[in-house]
């Protein structure tokens, strides 16, 4: 089997396993696939200025960034995609790439920029979590990266001051979480019942927000308001992150077992059709009653003769 | 409530980009028919002028930028709002869903497709070298061709470090220009447009940076290659071309 795979991290505060957005993508991923990772926090050793988080060792090779570190689960057998279909893994990529452009820069504004959460919140927990003297430098280095990052992606030319681009990013970072709360609808996780790496990203990106303690937090409070991000990422911390509860086995991946689920999929899809279709047709006001049709009795649960 | 306050539409609507000929680069010019595509799919007439100092004159210093009535607007995005605006959307058929997803497939275009068009201008020493800056500096003279040139180079490469792209090599940006195009592909399929009838504003997008790809000559055809080998992608371009840009060729 794959050696044994070590995961340097950011370390877990707040309910999470880690405030750090990748770190959290990457934990939350190799739960749903099964992945056997140790976690080694970075926190309190000198990792946390040199390291680039997160990073995966695996043997003799080192992964770094989400993406990447995914790609190299996949390769090993660990893969929490292999039920989607070709359309789902572009939709998956998609949505990936809204949350980097739309989700990203307010998070960052948030937990780095803003001055009340910098100075009461983040500042102290990743100072707090770094050893002498790197605790001085640490919290600023990633400040300023931020800053830079929001300033040369969403300030336009003339623009180069924060406080003319937050009014942008926010609305921004409000109508990507609107557009992901739309898209989740009532469904437990994005794609089917199990899931993917998707819903590892989204993960990622939002229950910091959620369970963090900000003093100031617009955003927050916006996220509130979709009961059923805030229900997903309590989902995922209860199904996967929980002490007590084993986590779920992943999906099988042996290739007659997915085609006979796909093919039960399309059967019970098309028995619903049937269904709603048979019920459309009793509930119109042009309908005489009469007895169903005995051909479409093959799926149908309801009893043939009215009560 | 939106037409009373609203003026029409006015017959001398512009559209600024810069110099066609000599001037332009591959990311502006796909931005710029982007533009004209949507225009041209919602109907409303526009003329494109060239100039200069496109750049400096737009709002938010990036092409192209229009110019209706007394209002200057640049850049897909808000171009799309503004019309909206006026009245003219070419999404409202779209359910919430069927929405959230074409706004992600957008910046899944501007994220890959977009970002890789800047890198390959002005990260790859060669094509910087022997195309944009040459064309980007063509209008001034020296020095001051030299000072603009590398001022921009300086300015995108900077962005890229930020995004983590200054990273990646040239063949890491085209593995993910392919990944991009294979998933607007597969989202495509066989439908003619990427919300099956109709076209929407993805549509004018994607349309205005494949196609640019495709018709533009940069120092190898590696990008137009790639893209050469999505079969739907290609019969899409030639379709939106002939739907709405008939009358240019002739």
């Amino acid at each position: 089997m794959a050696a044994a795979m070590e995961l340097r991290c950011w370390g877990g505060d707040w309910g999470l396993p880690s405030v750090h957005t990748e770190s959290l993508i990457v934990l939350a991923y190799a739960k749903f696939s099964g992945a056997k990772v140790t976690v080694s926090p970075i926190d309190w050793t000198w990792k946390t200025l040199t390291a680039a988080v997160p990073e995966l060792l695996c043997g003799e090779t080192a992964v770094q960034e989400p993406t990447h570190i995914l790609n190299f689960l996949r390769k090993q057998r660990f893969n929490a995609d292999y039920e989607l279909t070709a359309r789902q893994g572009a939709d998956t990529m998609a949505y990936i790439a809204l949350l980097e452009e739309k989700l990203r820069p307010a998070l960052l504004h948030t937990f780095w920029v803003d001055a009340e959460n910098y100075t009461n919140l983040t500042r102290p927990w990743f100072a707090s979590r770094s050893p002498f003297p790197l605790n001085f430098l640490v919290p600023s280095h990633h400040a300023n990266t931020a800053l830079s990052r929001i300033l040369l992606t969403k300030g336009e030319a003339p623009l180069h001051r924060i406080s003319e681009v937050e009014g942008k990013i926010y609305s921004d970072a409000k109508e990507c979480l609107n557009l992901l709360s739309y898209r989740l609808g009532t469904a437990d996780y994005f794609f089917g019942n199990s899931p993917t790496s998707l819903d590892a990203f989204v993960f990622g990106f939002v229950a910091p927000l959620h369970k963090a303690r900000l003093p100031s937090g617009p955003l927050q409070s916006h996220l509130r308001l979709l009961d059923n991000l805030t229900r997903f990422c309590d989902t995922v911390l209860s199904v996967y992150f929980s002490s007590d509860h084993p986590c779920p086995s992943p999906p099988v991946q042996e290739t007659v077992d997915a085609n006979l689920q796909k093919l039960t999929q399309l059967v019970n899809k098309e028995s619903n059709l049937i269904e709603k279709m048979d019920d459309n047709l009793r509930s119109s006001p042009q309908h005489k009653p009469h007895r169903p049709d005995p051909k479409h009795g093959l799926v149908s649960e309801k009893s043939s003769t009215p009560a | 409530m939106l037409l009373t306050a609203a003026e029409p539409w006015p017959e001398n609507a512009t559209l600024y980009q810069p110099l066609t000929e000599d001037q332009i680069l591959l990311s502006d010019c796909a931005s710029s028919l982007a533009v004209q595509a949507y225009l041209r799919m919602c109907g409303l007439p526009v003329q494109v002028v060239s100039r200069a100092n496109a750049e400096y004159m737009s709002p938010s210093g990036k092409i192209p930028f229009i110019h209706v009535g007394n209002q200057v607007v640049s850049e897909l995005g808000p171009i799309v709002q503004f019309t909206k605006a006026k009245g003219h959307s070419l999404s409202d058929g779209l359910d919430d869903v069927q929405r959230a997803e074409m706004k992600a497939y957008m910046e899944l275009v501007n994220n890959m497709l977009l970002t890789a068009e800047l890198y390959i201008q002005w990260c790859d020493d060669a094509t910087a070298a022997e195309i944009s800056r040459p064309r980007y500096s063509s209008p001034y003279s020296w020095p001051l061709s030299n000072i603009l040139a590398y001022q921009k180079q300086w300015e995108v490469r900077r962005k890229m470090n930020a995004i983590g792209w200054g990273g990646k090599t040239l063949e890491q940006v085209y593995e993910d220009v392919s990944q991009c195009c294979q998933a607007l592909s597969q989202r495509l399929g066989t439908q003619p447009y990427f919300f099956n009838k109709q076209p929407t504003e993805l549509d004018a997008l994607v349309f205005g940076h494949l196609f640019t790809i495709l018709t533009t000559r940069l120092t190898n055809s590696e990008l137009a290659e790639r893209i050469k080998s999505y079969s739907n992608l290609l019969s899409f371009c030639k379709r939106i071309e002939q739907t709405y840009f008939e009358d240019k060729s002739s």
